[in-house]
């Protein structure tokens, strides 16, 4: 998973310096190594091979010290010696690593390992990944078809070479645009406040000498860190932005949110979205009310003790208790364990859909729980001694007494616990990532809106359309809300 | 149906025909309800059966939740006695399964349970179908047994709602401490592996390795600096902010308070793409300053409506007099309204702690290195795809949560009531 852009390869000039010797004139096989150093991070090897009789491969072990023995060295890559003719010569720069046999380009096994025929009299490498101004000592031998050295390496003399071109990090992205415009929308609020404050001053409002100073920095903050942010993700989403050039996106209209319209995951990743979040928050207010009405029982012993240890999924880090819950679901975890069974619940659809959403519940109840035992602890007493009286059931007693009067308090809180689920990243992303996955590229069976724009954003580096499928989240969020709060206000005016 | 009814005087007792009508033995009410939650607590059962894919035990089971359901249907109402002997014949049945399957299995602590959930049920059926108050009630009752049975029925109401209730608290508290006990037990366990009986080994080794190791100081330090720059930064913003919303009159605080209403609503994924390029744009990833401020934000909007709630509290008076004593605003704020809502602050720079403490998110974004992680993410990536060494997590794990889990316990009061009402007032 990267998720910075790989510094591009710099050429440098050409830089040269040659290294010339015989390195382990062997009884069978005669390697000479010719080293330069060419472009970035990189080395190049030239080995002029006398005798290929009896040769596998040939390995390039490398290590910042002086070695003689290949324990003291890392393995950095290796050249079979094969029969190239079924094989295809893979063009210059198509390989992450370059190599050449007698000029030409080697050919490749279906891997991508080079391959050289045992004709070739001379082969050269690339070895990437070194740092710059670093020594290293590089060694090649050749090993045979049972894996041994061949004879005369016994003692092994690297060469010391290093490659001096500098780490060259891509130029900063020009902070101006986004300093000028934080800090013009620092000097627009500044300006608003003064005048509001002249304005409350003039009315002679008592306060009004401190008032706008007291709630200046928190608002500033907040223009600039969240209302900006959100202004430019909306902008994003109608640009090519890309991880790979960053600073530099332009206008494409509506393209990013046709994309994600017509992607074949969409529909069903929102349906699995809605599926998780309306799971959640009814079990959550269900089993939150349940504990709730146990727990605020005006005779049970114990109550402390069990409040205190039902708390505990809130007060435990989230993050620990979704991955202890990940142990507990693998194929060698406690689940299995207890029912004796060897099952892969995460990778089969259905039970990874299941059990995640499972996880979210049992993370959620605890806050439900303590909100609402709030609520009932404030509906007055007397009421219900009223409705006893009265000869009125337990069952009744709950539908027309307590529930009208945590109204005011579930109506709210499903809908914020609706927003929290929808937004609900870290269950998701640390069981399944979003797997079992259903097809390349597009989102897998558990992967929520959210885990998926993290995807976009992160793996594949299109901040644009992850903007794009932001901004559509975002509207679902905005268009339920409304319709929901608008639902509750009209059962409210009936009732 | 209801008891209570009668034995609040409401109506008149001495009429022997409403007595018999309205009385109906508290067990008869009790299996009601419980023999539903037995019912589904077998499905469950019946579903673990179907993974272990025991043919025995899926039968067995199966017909075990169909003679309970049998004998819930069939509970006698006090009409026909014939009822009562096939509700008995039935639990009696789902008894024998329960013996059937429990002597069928391996015997294990779940096996207790699970079986335990058809046995004990059916069990007590039948002992109080046999009873003699159920026989009576059945073959029809005099009126001032029914009476008395009323009577007996409020005495027995209590106690049997207690054992309900600590049934169901019993398996939540259950279910709430299995991962705790068992991530418990993985710390403690040789071997970076999982599985095991639990309580099978006992090791330090894992303890010793992560508090030896650099990386978990460092990811320490880290999460330390960003959560406490985060609650300093955070309360310098939002104490003033939330004493100005509970005390000042001034235009344009209705839009301000709406303002800070809606971004609490806004959900954190669209700010989150923006957020990263901003960072990366300024040069603030692989900070702790880049996380440091976002975090301030983000709980900015909760700590001011706790804020504001706590200020509301606090009696203006004290304020008042200070003011005709010839204070400024600034030395009222400072000398007599920071001093007494400390608690609240306190309580609201622990909240702030503890969200920077355990925010995984963000941290994951804009921290790609692994000398800048926070804690989070750094134990996350102890359990990567492959090589993943479960005992050393579980011990970074406990000794992670143990402080920030004491520092909620302490103040779990202050800091529901403060959340609550500040999430259901946004």
């Amino acid at each position: 998973m990267t998720r910075i852009a790989p510094l591009p390869p710099v050429i440098a000039g050409l830089l040269f310096f040659l290294l010339s010797l015989s390195v382990n004139a062997g009884t069978l096989t005669e390697v000479r190594v010719v080293s330069e150093a060419q472009k970035y991070r990189t080395i190049q090897i030239e080995v002029s091979v006398t005798d290929a009789r009896d040769v596998d491969r040939y390995e390039v072990w490398f290590s910042e010290q002086p070695f003689r023995t290949l324990t003291d060295a890392l393995l950095h890559s290796q050249v079979q010696v094969a029969d190239t003719s079924r094989l295809e010569r893979v063009p210059e720069g198509a390989a992450y690593e370059d190599c050449w046999e007698d000029g030409l380009p080697t050919h490749r096994d279906p891997f991508g390992s080079p391959v050289i025929s045992p004709a070739a009299k001379r082969w050269s490498c690339q070895l990437t990944g070194l740092i710059p101004n670093t020594d290293y000592w590089i060694a090649v031998v050749a090993v045979d078809y049972s894996g041994q050295l061949l004879s005369g390496q016994d003692s092994l003399s690297p060469i010391k070479t290093r490659t001096d071109i500098p780490d060259q990090l891509p130029a900063p992205p020009d902070t101006r645009p986004v300093l000028s415009i934080l800090t013009s929308i620092v000097i627009c609020l500044l300006a608003l406040f003064i005048y509001l404050r002249r304005q409350d001053m003039r009315s002679g409002k008592a306060s009004a000498n401190v008032a706008h100073a007291y709630v200046a920095p928190a608002l500033i903050a907040l223009a600039v860190l969240s209302f900006y942010p959100i202004v430019y993700g909306i902008w994003l989403s109608f640009t090519d932005a890309h991880q790979s050039r960053l600073g530099q996106e332009s206008f494409i209209g509506l393209t990013n949110f046709v994309e994600v319209f017509t992607s074949p995951g969409f529909g069903r990743v929102t349906l699995f979205t809605i599926i998780w979040s309306v799971a959640n928050v009814t079990a959550h207010v269900g089993f939150g009310l349940m504990l709730a009405l146990v727990l605020t029982k005006a005779h049970l012993k114990g109550k402390l003790f069990y409040r205190t240890i039902l708390l505990m999924p809130w007060a435990i880090p989230a993050y620990i208790s979704i991955l202890a819950w990940k142990g507990i679901l693998q194929t060698d975890g406690l689940f299995n364990n207890i029912l004796g069974t060897e099952i892969e619940l995460l990778s089969q659809v259905t039970s990874a859909q299941v059990l995640v959403i499972l996880v979210n519940i049992w993370l959620g109840i605890p806050f439900m729980m303590m909100s609402l035992s709030g609520a009932l602890m404030a509906i007055p007493g007397d009421m219900y001694e009223a409705a006893d009286l009265d000869g009125v059931s337990k069952w009744d007693q709950f539908i027309h007494l307590t529930l009208p009067n945590l109204k005011s308090t579930i109506t709210p809180l499903s809908l914020l616990g609706f927003i929290w689920s929808f937004n609900m990243f870290t269950v998701i992303y640390l069981i399944t990532r979003g797997n079992p996955s259903v097809d390349f590229g597009q989102p897998g069976a558990t992967d929520i809106l959210i885990t998926y724009v993290y995807d976009v954003a992160f793996d594949y580096g299109r901040y644009g359309v992850a903007a794009a499928w932001s901004v559509i989240i975002f509207l679902m969020l905005v268009a339920f809300s409304w319709v929901y709060v608008k639902k509750t206000k009209a059962t409210e005016a009936v009732a | 149906m209801n008891s209570r009814l009668l034995t609040n005087g409401m109506i008149d007792v001495s009429n022997p025909n409403i007595a018999q009508q309205w009385y109906v033995p508290i067990e008869i009410q009790m299996l009601q309800r419980w023999l539903l939650c037995a019912v589904l607590m077998n499905l469950i059962v019946l579903g673990g059966e179907l993974l272990r894919s025991d043919t025995t035990g899926i039968y067995l089971t199966g017909l075990g939740v169909g003679s309970l359901m049998i004998t819930r249907l069939l509970l006698p109402d006090g009409t026909a006695s014939w009822q009562r002997w096939a509700a008995l014949g039935f639990a009696a049945i789902g008894l024998v399964l329960g013996l059937v399957s429990l002597w069928n299995s391996d015997l294990s602590v779940y096996d207790y349970w699970s079986r335990g959930w058809l046995i004990l049920p059916a069990a007590l059926t039948v002992s109080w179908l046999t009873s003699a108050s159920i026989a009576d009630w059945c073959s029809g009752i005099s009126a001032d047994r029914a009476e008395a049975g009323l009577a007996r029925n409020k005495r027995l109401e209590v106690t049997l709602e207690a054992v309900g209730s600590h049934t169901l608290l019993i398996h939540a508290v259950a279910l709430v401490i299995i991962p705790l006990v068992w991530i418990f037990d993985v710390a403690v366990s040789p071997g970076n592996v999982l599985g095991g009986e639990i309580g099978d080994a006992f090791t330090l080794e894992h303890f010793e390795v992560i508090l030896g190791s650099p990386t978990f100081w460092v990811w320490t330090k880290n999460s330390l600096i960003v959560s406490l720059g985060t609650t300093l930064l955070g309360l310098s913003l939002a104490v003033p902010a939330g004493y100005a919303f509970s005390r000042f009159d001034f235009s344009g605080k209705k839009q301000s308070m709406f303002a800070f209403m809606l971004i609490q609503m806004f959900p954190g994924i669209i700010i989150l793409v923006p957020y990263f390029m901003v960072m990366k744009t300024l040069g603030l990833l692989n900070t702790s300053i880049g996380l440091i401020i976002a975090y301030s934000v983000t709980t900015l909007p909760l700590c001011v409506w706790m804020l504001k709630g706590f200020f509301d509290t606090v009696p203006r008076e004290l304020e008042e007099a200070a003011m005709l004593d010839g204070c400024t605003q600034l030395q009222i704020f400072f000398k007599i309204v920071l001093p007494l809502s400390l608690p609240a602050v306190a309580i609201t720079a622990l909240f702030s702690f503890l969200s920077a403490w355990n925010e995984f998110l963000l941290a994951l974004v804009f921290n790609t290195s692994n000398d800048q992680f926070t804690l989070p993410v750094g134990l996350a990536s102890m359990i990567p795809s492959t090589g993943q060494r479960w005992g050393d997590f579980a011990a970074a794990s406990i000794l992670v949560s143990t402080p920030v889990v004491i520092l909620f316990m302490l103040f779990q009061k202050s800091l529901v009531q403060g959340l609550s009402a500040g999430a259901v007032k946004g």
